[in-house]
Protein backbone atom coordinates (compact mmCIF):
# COMPACT_ATOMS: atom_id res chain seq x y z
CA UNK A 1 0.00 0.00 0.00
CA UNK A 2 1.69 3.58 -0.85
CA UNK A 3 1.62 5.40 2.25
CA UNK A 4 1.44 9.62 1.82
CA UNK A 5 4.91 10.93 3.14
CA UNK A 6 3.51 12.88 6.01
CA UNK A 7 6.82 13.03 8.05
CA UNK A 8 7.90 16.54 8.80
CA UNK A 9 4.71 17.97 7.32
CA UNK A 10 3.73 19.49 10.27
CA UNK A 11 4.76 20.85 13.71
CA UNK A 12 3.37 22.13 17.01
CA UNK A 13 4.61 25.63 17.33
CA UNK A 14 2.95 26.28 21.06
CA UNK A 15 1.13 25.21 23.93
CA UNK A 16 -0.54 27.18 26.61
CA UNK A 17 -3.21 26.40 29.43
CA UNK A 18 -6.31 28.17 31.12
CA UNK A 19 -5.54 31.12 33.53
CA UNK A 20 -6.46 29.01 36.24
CA UNK A 21 -6.40 25.59 36.39
CA UNK A 22 -6.56 22.51 39.02
CA UNK A 23 -9.21 23.39 41.88
CA UNK A 24 -10.42 26.63 40.07
CA UNK A 25 -13.65 27.42 42.10
CA UNK A 26 -11.38 27.32 45.23
CA UNK A 27 -8.60 29.71 43.24
CA UNK A 28 -11.17 31.99 42.31
CA UNK A 29 -14.31 31.83 44.10
CA UNK A 30 -16.29 30.85 40.82
CA UNK A 31 -16.63 27.57 39.24
CA UNK A 32 -15.14 27.14 35.62
CA UNK A 33 -17.44 26.61 32.83
CA UNK A 34 -15.86 24.48 29.77
CA UNK A 35 -16.02 27.20 27.21
CA UNK A 36 -14.69 29.51 29.86
CA UNK A 37 -11.79 26.85 29.80
CA UNK A 38 -11.27 26.42 26.27
CA UNK A 39 -11.41 30.39 25.24
CA UNK A 40 -8.20 31.18 27.69
CA UNK A 41 -6.53 28.29 26.90
CA UNK A 42 -7.07 29.59 23.52
CA UNK A 43 -6.63 33.10 23.46
CA UNK A 44 -3.45 32.14 25.82
CA UNK A 45 -1.64 30.18 22.87
CA UNK A 46 -2.55 32.44 19.96
CA UNK A 47 -0.92 34.99 22.20
CA UNK A 48 2.12 32.77 22.96
CA UNK A 49 2.59 31.90 19.45
CA UNK A 50 2.10 35.41 18.13
CA UNK A 51 -0.53 33.55 15.39
CA UNK A 52 -4.19 35.94 15.66
CA UNK A 53 -7.38 33.86 16.32
CA UNK A 54 -8.45 34.95 13.04
CA UNK A 55 -5.87 33.19 11.42
CA UNK A 56 -6.60 29.99 12.33
CA UNK A 57 -8.08 27.90 9.48
CA UNK A 58 -8.77 24.42 10.86
CA UNK A 59 -10.82 23.75 14.44
CA UNK A 60 -10.42 20.36 16.45
CA UNK A 61 -11.94 19.79 19.64
CA UNK A 62 -13.76 16.67 20.97
CA UNK A 63 -17.44 18.01 20.43
CA UNK A 64 -17.08 21.54 20.88
CA UNK A 65 -16.05 22.77 17.65
CA UNK A 66 -19.08 24.46 16.58
CA UNK A 67 -19.59 26.31 19.76
CA UNK A 68 -15.41 27.04 19.62
CA UNK A 69 -15.62 28.69 16.06
CA UNK A 70 -19.02 30.84 16.48
CA UNK A 71 -17.66 32.20 19.95
CA UNK A 72 -14.56 33.01 18.39
CA UNK A 73 -16.39 34.63 15.72
CA UNK A 74 -14.33 32.85 13.08
CA UNK A 75 -14.93 30.66 9.84
CA UNK A 76 -12.87 27.94 9.61
CA UNK A 77 -12.49 25.71 6.44
CA UNK A 78 -11.40 22.89 8.43
CA UNK A 79 -13.83 21.28 11.33
CA UNK A 80 -12.78 18.29 13.54
CA UNK A 81 -14.68 17.11 16.39
CA UNK A 82 -13.94 13.83 16.92
CA UNK A 83 -14.57 12.89 20.33
CA UNK A 84 -13.26 10.01 21.22
CA UNK A 85 -12.09 9.71 25.43
CA UNK A 86 -9.31 10.88 26.29
CA UNK A 87 -6.56 9.75 23.36
CA UNK A 88 -9.12 12.45 21.29
CA UNK A 89 -6.33 15.37 21.10
CA UNK A 90 -3.48 12.85 19.89
CA UNK A 91 -5.99 11.83 17.21
CA UNK A 92 -6.59 15.42 16.45
CA UNK A 93 -2.99 16.57 16.43
CA UNK A 94 -2.77 13.32 13.63
CA UNK A 95 -5.95 15.07 11.89
CA UNK A 96 -4.26 18.04 11.55
CA UNK A 97 -1.45 16.64 10.06
CA UNK A 98 -3.12 15.39 7.29
CA UNK A 99 -5.27 18.29 6.53
CA UNK A 100 -1.92 20.09 6.72
CA UNK A 101 0.02 17.85 4.27
CA UNK A 102 -2.81 17.94 2.09
CA UNK A 103 -2.58 21.52 1.73
CA UNK A 104 -5.80 22.23 3.31
CA UNK A 105 -4.90 24.36 6.00
CA UNK A 106 -1.34 26.09 7.90
CA UNK A 107 -2.96 26.49 11.26
CA UNK A 108 -4.83 24.17 13.07
CA UNK A 109 -6.33 24.71 16.23
CA UNK A 110 -6.38 21.75 19.07
CA UNK A 111 -7.98 22.81 21.87
CA UNK A 112 -9.68 20.97 25.54
CA UNK A 113 -12.02 22.61 28.11
CA UNK A 114 -13.23 20.61 31.08
CA UNK A 115 -15.00 21.85 34.27
CA UNK A 116 -14.14 18.70 35.83
CA UNK A 117 -13.94 19.81 39.41
CA UNK A 118 -16.34 23.05 39.25
CA UNK A 119 -19.33 20.40 37.64
CA UNK A 120 -17.58 17.12 39.79
CA UNK A 121 -19.96 14.34 39.81
CA UNK A 122 -21.82 14.99 37.03
CA UNK A 123 -20.25 12.34 35.47
CA UNK A 124 -18.18 12.14 31.76
CA UNK A 125 -19.74 13.13 28.65
CA UNK A 126 -19.71 13.89 24.87
CA UNK A 127 -18.13 17.29 25.37
CA UNK A 128 -16.24 16.19 28.79
CA UNK A 129 -17.07 17.09 32.24
CA UNK A 130 -18.95 20.16 32.71
CA UNK A 131 -19.89 20.04 29.15
CA UNK A 132 -23.42 20.56 30.19
CA UNK A 133 -23.49 24.45 31.29
CA UNK A 134 -25.91 25.68 29.30
CA UNK A 135 -24.04 28.32 26.33
CA UNK A 136 -24.64 31.79 26.27
CA UNK A 137 -25.89 31.27 22.75
CA UNK A 138 -28.73 29.14 23.99
CA UNK A 139 -29.78 30.87 27.02
CA UNK A 140 -30.31 33.78 25.44
CA UNK A 141 -32.89 32.64 22.29
CA UNK A 142 -34.19 29.49 24.18
CA UNK A 143 -36.84 31.59 25.79
CA UNK A 144 -38.13 32.21 22.42
CA UNK A 145 -41.04 29.52 21.56
CA UNK A 146 -39.10 28.16 18.52
CA UNK A 147 -39.20 23.94 18.16
CA UNK A 148 -37.25 22.56 15.38
CA UNK A 149 -35.58 23.11 12.07
CA UNK A 150 -38.91 24.44 10.91
CA UNK A 151 -39.97 27.45 13.38
CA UNK A 152 -36.09 28.39 12.85
CA UNK A 153 -35.84 27.98 8.77
CA UNK A 154 -39.17 30.07 8.45
CA UNK A 155 -37.06 32.86 9.48
CA UNK A 156 -35.10 33.07 6.27
CA UNK A 157 -37.65 32.38 3.40
CA UNK A 158 -39.53 35.24 4.90
CA UNK A 159 -35.92 37.77 5.09
CA UNK A 160 -35.68 36.26 0.93
CA UNK A 161 -39.22 37.56 0.19
CA UNK A 162 -37.86 40.68 1.28
CA UNK A 163 -34.74 40.82 -0.13
CA UNK A 164 -35.89 39.67 -3.43
CA UNK A 165 -39.22 39.78 -4.03
CA UNK A 166 -39.84 36.05 -3.97
CA UNK A 167 -43.15 34.47 -3.23
CA UNK A 168 -44.34 31.05 -1.57
CA UNK A 169 -45.12 30.11 -5.09
CA UNK A 170 -41.80 30.06 -6.28
CA UNK A 171 -40.76 27.99 -3.96
CA UNK A 172 -43.65 25.65 -4.26
CA UNK A 173 -42.17 24.84 -7.43
CA UNK A 174 -39.04 22.80 -5.93
CA UNK A 175 -41.10 20.83 -3.84
CA UNK A 176 -43.63 19.78 -7.27
CA UNK A 177 -40.49 19.27 -9.07
CA UNK A 178 -38.80 16.95 -6.14
CA UNK A 179 -42.56 15.24 -5.96
CA UNK A 180 -42.23 14.33 -9.56
CA UNK A 181 -39.11 13.12 -9.25
CA UNK A 182 -40.19 10.55 -5.91
CA UNK A 183 -42.46 9.23 -8.92
CA UNK A 184 -39.75 7.25 -10.01
CA UNK A 185 -38.27 5.76 -7.29
CA UNK A 186 -39.92 3.08 -5.82
CA UNK A 187 -38.53 3.65 -2.25
CA UNK A 188 -39.71 7.15 -2.12
CA UNK A 189 -42.14 7.73 0.48
CA UNK A 190 -44.24 10.04 -1.23
CA UNK A 191 -43.91 7.25 -4.91
CA UNK A 192 -47.32 7.21 -5.65
CA UNK A 193 -50.65 6.76 -3.65
CA UNK A 194 -50.10 2.63 -3.18
CA UNK A 195 -47.29 3.99 -0.53
CA UNK A 196 -48.93 6.95 1.18
CA UNK A 197 -51.75 8.11 0.99
CA UNK A 198 -50.25 11.47 0.91
CA UNK A 199 -48.30 10.08 -1.70
CA UNK A 200 -48.39 11.01 -5.99
CA UNK A 201 -47.95 14.17 -7.46
CA UNK A 202 -48.73 17.39 -6.13
CA UNK A 203 -49.64 20.96 -7.75
CA UNK A 204 -47.71 24.50 -6.35
CA UNK A 205 -51.87 25.22 -5.39
CA UNK A 206 -51.48 21.94 -3.30
CA UNK A 207 -47.85 23.55 -2.01
CA UNK A 208 -49.37 26.93 -1.05
CA UNK A 209 -52.71 25.77 0.58
CA UNK A 210 -51.55 23.15 2.48
CA UNK A 211 -51.26 22.90 6.68
CA UNK A 212 -48.95 26.05 7.67
CA UNK A 213 -46.25 24.44 9.60
CA UNK A 214 -44.37 27.87 10.86
CA UNK A 215 -45.32 30.57 8.31
CA UNK A 216 -44.53 31.23 5.18
CA UNK A 217 -43.08 27.33 5.87
CA UNK A 218 -46.62 24.83 4.61
CA UNK A 219 -45.99 21.10 5.17
CA UNK A 220 -45.12 20.97 1.76
CA UNK A 221 -42.24 23.29 1.79
CA UNK A 222 -40.75 21.19 4.84
CA UNK A 223 -38.90 17.55 4.49
CA UNK A 224 -40.31 14.41 5.95
CA UNK A 225 -39.21 12.75 8.95
CA UNK A 226 -38.41 8.95 8.19
CA UNK A 227 -36.28 5.93 8.70
CA UNK A 228 -32.91 5.61 7.06
CA UNK A 229 -29.59 3.61 6.76
CA UNK A 230 -26.94 4.10 4.41
CA UNK A 231 -23.21 4.25 3.94
CA UNK A 232 -20.67 4.54 0.66
CA UNK A 233 -17.03 3.01 0.59
CA UNK A 234 -14.10 5.16 0.08
CA UNK A 235 -11.00 3.58 -1.26
CA UNK A 236 -7.86 4.58 -3.13
CA UNK A 237 -7.66 4.50 -6.70
CA UNK A 238 -5.42 1.15 -7.28
CA UNK A 239 -8.25 -0.34 -5.12
CA UNK A 240 -10.89 1.47 -6.77
CA UNK A 241 -9.90 0.09 -10.34
CA UNK A 242 -9.43 -3.21 -8.57
CA UNK A 243 -12.71 -3.83 -8.00
CA UNK A 244 -15.81 -4.63 -10.01
CA UNK A 245 -17.95 -1.69 -9.24
CA UNK A 246 -17.76 1.53 -10.76
CA UNK A 247 -15.48 3.83 -9.01
CA UNK A 248 -17.15 7.80 -8.36
CA UNK A 249 -14.39 9.97 -8.01
CA UNK A 250 -14.13 12.40 -5.42
CA UNK A 251 -12.88 14.98 -7.68
CA UNK A 252 -13.53 18.13 -5.03
CA UNK A 253 -14.35 18.89 -1.90
CA UNK A 254 -14.50 21.75 0.68
CA UNK A 255 -16.49 22.76 4.47
CA UNK A 256 -17.10 25.46 6.26
CA UNK A 257 -19.27 27.25 9.17
CA UNK A 258 -21.18 30.22 9.07
CA UNK A 259 -22.93 29.89 12.72
CA UNK A 260 -23.86 27.55 15.51
CA UNK A 261 -27.27 29.34 16.77
CA UNK A 262 -29.59 31.28 14.69
CA UNK A 263 -29.03 34.56 16.09
CA UNK A 264 -25.34 34.35 14.77
CA UNK A 265 -26.16 34.42 11.21
CA UNK A 266 -25.03 37.60 9.29
CA UNK A 267 -27.51 37.23 5.63
CA UNK A 268 -30.77 35.29 6.47
CA UNK A 269 -30.17 34.35 2.44
CA UNK A 270 -27.06 33.30 2.66
CA UNK A 271 -25.01 30.23 3.99
CA UNK A 272 -20.84 29.29 4.05
CA UNK A 273 -22.01 27.05 1.27
CA UNK A 274 -20.43 30.04 -1.15
CA UNK A 275 -17.49 28.92 0.64
CA UNK A 276 -17.40 25.17 0.88
CA UNK A 277 -18.31 25.60 -2.66
CA UNK A 278 -15.52 27.61 -3.62
CA UNK A 279 -13.05 25.04 -1.72
CA UNK A 280 -14.60 22.03 -3.55
CA UNK A 281 -14.40 24.10 -6.78
CA UNK A 282 -10.86 25.07 -6.94
CA UNK A 283 -9.85 21.78 -5.54
CA UNK A 284 -11.69 20.21 -8.17
CA UNK A 285 -10.52 22.38 -10.71
CA UNK A 286 -14.04 23.31 -12.05
CA UNK A 287 -16.56 25.73 -11.68
CA UNK A 288 -20.65 25.92 -11.70
CA UNK A 289 -21.21 25.94 -14.98
CA UNK A 290 -19.45 21.93 -15.43
CA UNK A 291 -21.93 20.78 -13.05
CA UNK A 292 -24.33 18.64 -14.44
CA UNK A 293 -26.21 17.20 -11.72
CA UNK A 294 -26.65 18.39 -8.39
CA UNK A 295 -27.84 17.06 -5.14
CA UNK A 296 -28.54 19.28 -2.66
CA UNK A 297 -29.67 19.11 1.18
CA UNK A 298 -33.88 20.16 1.12
CA UNK A 299 -34.23 20.04 4.15
CA UNK A 300 -37.05 23.06 3.18
CA UNK A 301 -37.65 24.38 -0.11
CA UNK A 302 -36.09 27.41 1.43
CA UNK A 303 -32.62 25.54 1.61
CA UNK A 304 -32.47 23.93 -1.37
CA UNK A 305 -33.05 27.57 -3.18
CA UNK A 306 -30.49 29.17 -1.16
CA UNK A 307 -28.19 26.40 -1.61
CA UNK A 308 -28.43 26.57 -5.22
CA UNK A 309 -27.71 30.20 -5.61
CA UNK A 310 -24.36 29.79 -2.71
CA UNK A 311 -23.28 26.95 -5.39
CA UNK A 312 -23.01 29.57 -8.40
CA UNK A 313 -26.10 27.51 -10.05
CA UNK A 314 -27.89 30.33 -10.01
CA UNK A 315 -27.84 33.63 -9.14
CA UNK A 316 -28.36 35.39 -5.79
CA UNK A 317 -32.42 35.46 -5.30
CA UNK A 318 -33.07 32.99 -8.27
CA UNK A 319 -32.28 29.70 -6.84
CA UNK A 320 -35.92 28.92 -6.93
CA UNK A 321 -36.05 29.41 -11.17
CA UNK A 322 -33.86 25.89 -11.58
CA UNK A 323 -37.05 24.42 -10.94
CA UNK A 324 -39.39 26.62 -11.88
CA UNK A 325 -38.37 26.42 -15.53
CA UNK A 326 -37.81 22.58 -15.39
CA UNK A 327 -33.32 22.66 -15.39
CA UNK A 328 -33.57 20.77 -12.12
CA UNK A 329 -36.66 18.47 -13.40
CA UNK A 330 -36.96 14.95 -15.19
CA UNK A 331 -35.10 15.85 -18.55
CA UNK A 332 -33.28 19.33 -17.56
CA UNK A 333 -30.01 20.46 -18.40
CA UNK A 334 -29.48 20.30 -14.96
CA UNK A 335 -31.34 17.16 -12.64
CA UNK A 336 -31.09 18.12 -9.09
CA UNK A 337 -32.91 15.57 -6.21
CA UNK A 338 -33.28 12.88 -8.21
CA UNK A 339 -34.29 10.40 -5.56
CA UNK A 340 -37.20 12.66 -4.74
CA UNK A 341 -34.97 14.65 -2.10
CA UNK A 342 -35.44 15.22 1.76
CA UNK A 343 -38.76 16.36 0.48
CA UNK A 344 -40.53 13.55 -0.96
CA UNK A 345 -38.03 10.33 -0.83
CA UNK A 346 -36.75 10.24 2.76
CA UNK A 347 -35.58 12.28 5.67
CA UNK A 348 -34.45 11.02 8.52
CA UNK A 349 -33.02 13.78 10.44
CA UNK A 350 -29.76 13.89 8.75
CA UNK A 351 -30.13 13.25 5.07
CA UNK A 352 -26.21 13.95 4.13
CA UNK A 353 -25.74 10.00 3.77
CA UNK A 354 -28.95 10.19 1.39
CA UNK A 355 -27.52 12.63 -1.08
CA UNK A 356 -24.59 10.74 -1.22
CA UNK A 357 -25.90 7.71 -1.95
CA UNK A 358 -28.16 8.67 -4.81
CA UNK A 359 -25.05 10.45 -5.86
CA UNK A 360 -22.97 7.74 -6.24
CA UNK A 361 -26.09 5.82 -7.76
CA UNK A 362 -26.46 7.81 -10.89
CA UNK A 363 -22.60 8.89 -11.49
CA UNK A 364 -21.70 4.88 -11.61
CA UNK A 365 -24.83 3.97 -14.07
CA UNK A 366 -26.35 1.78 -11.35
CA UNK A 367 -29.08 3.73 -10.82
CA UNK A 368 -31.16 1.82 -12.73
CA UNK A 369 -30.39 -1.65 -12.09
CA UNK A 370 -32.07 -3.67 -9.08
CA UNK A 371 -32.66 -0.58 -6.49
CA UNK A 372 -35.06 0.84 -8.83
CA UNK A 373 -34.69 -0.15 -11.96
CA UNK A 374 -36.92 2.51 -13.70
CA UNK A 375 -36.21 3.68 -17.04
CA UNK A 376 -36.16 7.25 -17.65
CA UNK A 377 -34.50 7.64 -14.04
CA UNK A 378 -31.14 7.64 -15.22
CA UNK A 379 -29.28 10.79 -16.06
CA UNK A 380 -26.08 10.87 -18.01
CA UNK A 381 -24.49 13.46 -15.66
CA UNK A 382 -20.47 12.99 -15.34
CA UNK A 383 -20.11 15.62 -12.90
CA UNK A 384 -22.26 16.26 -9.86
CA UNK A 385 -22.14 18.74 -6.76
CA UNK A 386 -23.36 17.35 -3.83
CA UNK A 387 -23.87 20.03 -1.19
CA UNK A 388 -25.21 18.54 3.06
CA UNK A 389 -26.13 21.52 5.18
CA UNK A 390 -26.66 21.14 8.61
CA UNK A 391 -27.70 23.32 12.03
CA UNK A 392 -29.73 26.14 11.76
CA UNK A 393 -28.47 26.94 7.98
CA UNK A 394 -25.50 26.55 9.65
CA UNK A 395 -22.55 24.24 8.63
CA UNK A 396 -22.04 22.58 5.17
CA UNK A 397 -19.77 20.06 3.34
CA UNK A 398 -19.31 20.41 -0.69
CA UNK A 399 -18.24 17.21 -2.83
CA UNK A 400 -17.31 17.74 -6.43
CA UNK A 401 -17.94 14.12 -7.51
CA UNK A 402 -16.86 12.91 -11.62
CA UNK A 403 -18.28 9.28 -13.19
CA UNK A 404 -15.78 7.20 -14.56
CA UNK A 405 -16.49 7.11 -18.21
CA UNK A 406 -15.83 11.16 -17.91
CA UNK B 1 -50.70 34.46 36.01
CA UNK B 2 -47.88 32.15 36.86
CA UNK B 3 -45.54 32.32 33.73
CA UNK B 4 -45.84 28.58 31.59
CA UNK B 5 -43.18 29.44 29.16
CA UNK B 6 -39.48 28.04 29.31
CA UNK B 7 -37.16 30.22 31.73
CA UNK B 8 -32.87 30.45 30.43
CA UNK B 9 -30.83 29.40 33.42
CA UNK B 10 -28.81 32.15 34.33
CA UNK B 11 -25.36 31.11 32.95
CA UNK B 12 -22.21 31.81 35.16
CA UNK B 13 -21.01 34.80 32.31
CA UNK B 14 -24.49 36.54 31.91
CA UNK B 15 -25.33 37.83 35.71
CA UNK B 16 -24.90 41.88 34.49
CA UNK B 17 -27.33 40.71 31.56
CA UNK B 18 -30.39 39.05 34.14
CA UNK B 19 -29.42 41.61 37.05
CA UNK B 20 -30.21 44.29 34.59
CA UNK B 21 -33.06 42.56 33.21
CA UNK B 22 -34.41 42.53 36.24
CA UNK B 23 -34.67 46.17 36.13
CA UNK B 24 -35.71 46.62 33.06
CA UNK B 25 -32.62 47.61 31.66
CA UNK B 26 -31.59 46.31 28.46
CA UNK B 27 -27.40 45.31 28.98
CA UNK B 28 -24.86 44.97 26.13
CA UNK B 29 -21.35 43.60 25.82
CA UNK B 30 -19.35 46.11 24.81
CA UNK B 31 -15.80 45.59 23.77
CA UNK B 32 -13.71 48.82 25.38
CA UNK B 33 -11.21 48.17 22.71
CA UNK B 34 -12.47 48.48 18.96
CA UNK B 35 -15.72 49.55 20.25
CA UNK B 36 -18.15 47.05 18.95
CA UNK B 37 -21.31 45.65 20.79
CA UNK B 38 -21.81 42.34 20.37
CA UNK B 39 -24.70 39.59 21.26
CA UNK B 40 -25.36 37.12 22.48
CA UNK B 41 -22.51 37.62 25.38
CA UNK B 42 -18.73 36.23 24.91
CA UNK B 43 -15.63 35.95 27.00
CA UNK B 44 -14.07 37.57 24.30
CA UNK B 45 -14.82 40.18 21.42
CA UNK B 46 -16.30 38.44 18.47
CA UNK B 47 -14.78 40.86 15.86
CA UNK B 48 -11.15 42.09 17.44
CA UNK B 49 -11.14 39.12 20.10
CA UNK B 50 -10.26 41.62 22.96
CA UNK B 51 -10.90 40.30 26.39
CA UNK B 52 -11.24 43.94 27.55
CA UNK B 53 -14.68 44.16 27.68
CA UNK B 54 -17.92 46.00 29.69
CA UNK B 55 -21.66 46.07 29.77
CA UNK B 56 -23.25 48.99 28.85
CA UNK B 57 -26.89 50.20 29.21
CA UNK B 58 -28.35 49.65 25.89
CA UNK B 59 -31.24 51.97 24.18
CA UNK B 60 -33.75 49.40 24.15
CA UNK B 61 -34.44 50.33 20.57
CA UNK B 62 -34.19 48.22 17.35
CA UNK B 63 -35.98 47.54 14.16
CA UNK B 64 -37.46 43.59 12.70
CA UNK B 65 -34.67 41.92 10.49
CA UNK B 66 -37.17 39.20 9.53
CA UNK B 67 -39.70 37.08 11.87
CA UNK B 68 -41.49 33.67 10.63
CA UNK B 69 -45.15 32.84 12.54
CA UNK B 70 -44.98 29.39 14.60
CA UNK B 71 -48.53 27.68 14.45
CA UNK B 72 -47.06 24.95 15.93
CA UNK B 73 -46.14 24.70 19.55
CA UNK B 74 -45.51 22.84 22.74
CA UNK B 75 -46.14 23.28 26.41
CA UNK B 76 -46.80 27.12 27.29
CA UNK B 77 -46.37 28.32 24.13
CA UNK B 78 -49.01 25.71 22.36
CA UNK B 79 -51.62 28.34 24.08
CA UNK B 80 -50.09 31.51 22.42
CA UNK B 81 -50.31 30.02 18.33
CA UNK B 82 -50.21 31.68 16.23
CA UNK B 83 -47.31 33.68 17.51
CA UNK B 84 -44.55 35.57 15.56
CA UNK B 85 -40.97 35.04 16.42
CA UNK B 86 -38.45 37.71 15.60
CA UNK B 87 -34.75 38.74 14.59
CA UNK B 88 -34.52 42.11 16.14
CA UNK B 89 -31.25 44.75 14.61
CA UNK B 90 -29.73 46.33 17.88
CA UNK B 91 -29.51 49.80 17.30
CA UNK B 92 -26.08 49.47 18.68
CA UNK B 93 -25.53 46.78 16.40
CA UNK B 94 -25.70 43.05 16.09
CA UNK B 95 -29.21 40.99 16.42
CA UNK B 96 -31.16 39.47 19.25
CA UNK B 97 -33.97 36.66 19.22
CA UNK B 98 -37.51 37.19 20.49
CA UNK B 99 -40.96 36.65 20.11
CA UNK B 100 -42.59 40.54 19.01
CA UNK B 101 -45.53 42.19 20.91
CA UNK B 102 -48.18 44.10 19.14
CA UNK B 103 -48.69 42.34 16.29
CA UNK B 104 -51.32 39.66 15.02
CA UNK B 105 -50.19 36.09 14.11
CA UNK B 106 -53.07 36.06 11.63
CA UNK B 107 -51.84 39.05 9.16
CA UNK B 108 -48.14 38.11 8.61
CA UNK B 109 -48.44 40.65 5.73
CA UNK B 110 -49.25 43.43 8.42
CA UNK B 111 -45.51 42.83 10.53
CA UNK B 112 -42.83 44.67 7.76
CA UNK B 113 -39.05 44.05 7.92
CA UNK B 114 -37.21 47.10 9.32
CA UNK B 115 -40.25 48.33 11.64
CA UNK B 116 -39.30 49.94 15.23
CA UNK B 117 -39.62 48.17 18.10
CA UNK B 118 -38.60 48.42 21.53
CA UNK B 119 -37.73 46.43 24.39
CA UNK B 120 -39.81 45.25 27.40
CA UNK B 121 -39.32 42.71 29.71
CA UNK B 122 -41.49 40.29 31.37
CA UNK B 123 -41.05 38.36 34.68
CA UNK B 124 -40.07 34.45 34.07
CA UNK B 125 -39.06 33.64 38.01
CA UNK B 126 -38.08 36.14 41.06
CA UNK B 127 -34.75 36.12 39.35
CA UNK B 128 -35.45 35.95 35.60
CA UNK B 129 -36.78 38.91 33.62
CA UNK B 130 -37.01 38.06 29.45
CA UNK B 131 -36.77 40.52 27.26
CA UNK B 132 -39.34 40.72 24.56
CA UNK B 133 -39.75 43.04 22.22
CA UNK B 134 -43.07 45.36 20.95
CA UNK B 135 -43.36 46.78 17.72
CA UNK B 136 -43.89 50.51 18.30
CA UNK B 137 -44.41 51.95 14.75
CA UNK B 138 -44.55 50.69 10.93
CA UNK B 139 -40.91 50.58 8.89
Amino acid sequence: MASPNLSNAAAIVGAAEADVIGYREELTGHKATSLQLHIEAINNVCKYTGIPIADIQGVFSAGWTGELAEHLGIHPRYLDTTSVGGCSFQIHVHHALAAIHAGIIDIALVSHGEAGWSYRGGGGGGGGRGGGQISPGAEMTMAYGTFGAPSQYAHAMVRHFHDYGTTLEDFAHIAVVTRDWAQLNPRAVMYGKAQSPFGGPITVQDVVDARIIAWPLTLYNCCLVTDHGGAVIVARPEIARDLATNPVWITGAGESIGHQNMVEMEDFTATSASRSSATAYEMAGMGPDDMEMAMIYDSFTITAAITAEMLGLAPRGKGYTLWKNGDAAQGGRLPINTSGGGLSFNHSGMYGMQLLVEAYRQLSRTAEDGVNGIEGKQTNATTCIVNGTGGTLSTTGTLVLTSDDR
Amino acid sequence: MAYNKPVPPQGQHTKPFWDGAKDGKLMLPKCNDCGAVHWYPRLICPYCHSTNLRWIEGSGLGRIHTFAVQHRAFGGWAEDVPYVTAYIDLDEGDRMMTVLRGVDGNKPEDIKIGARVKVEFEQGNDDTYIPFWRVTEEA
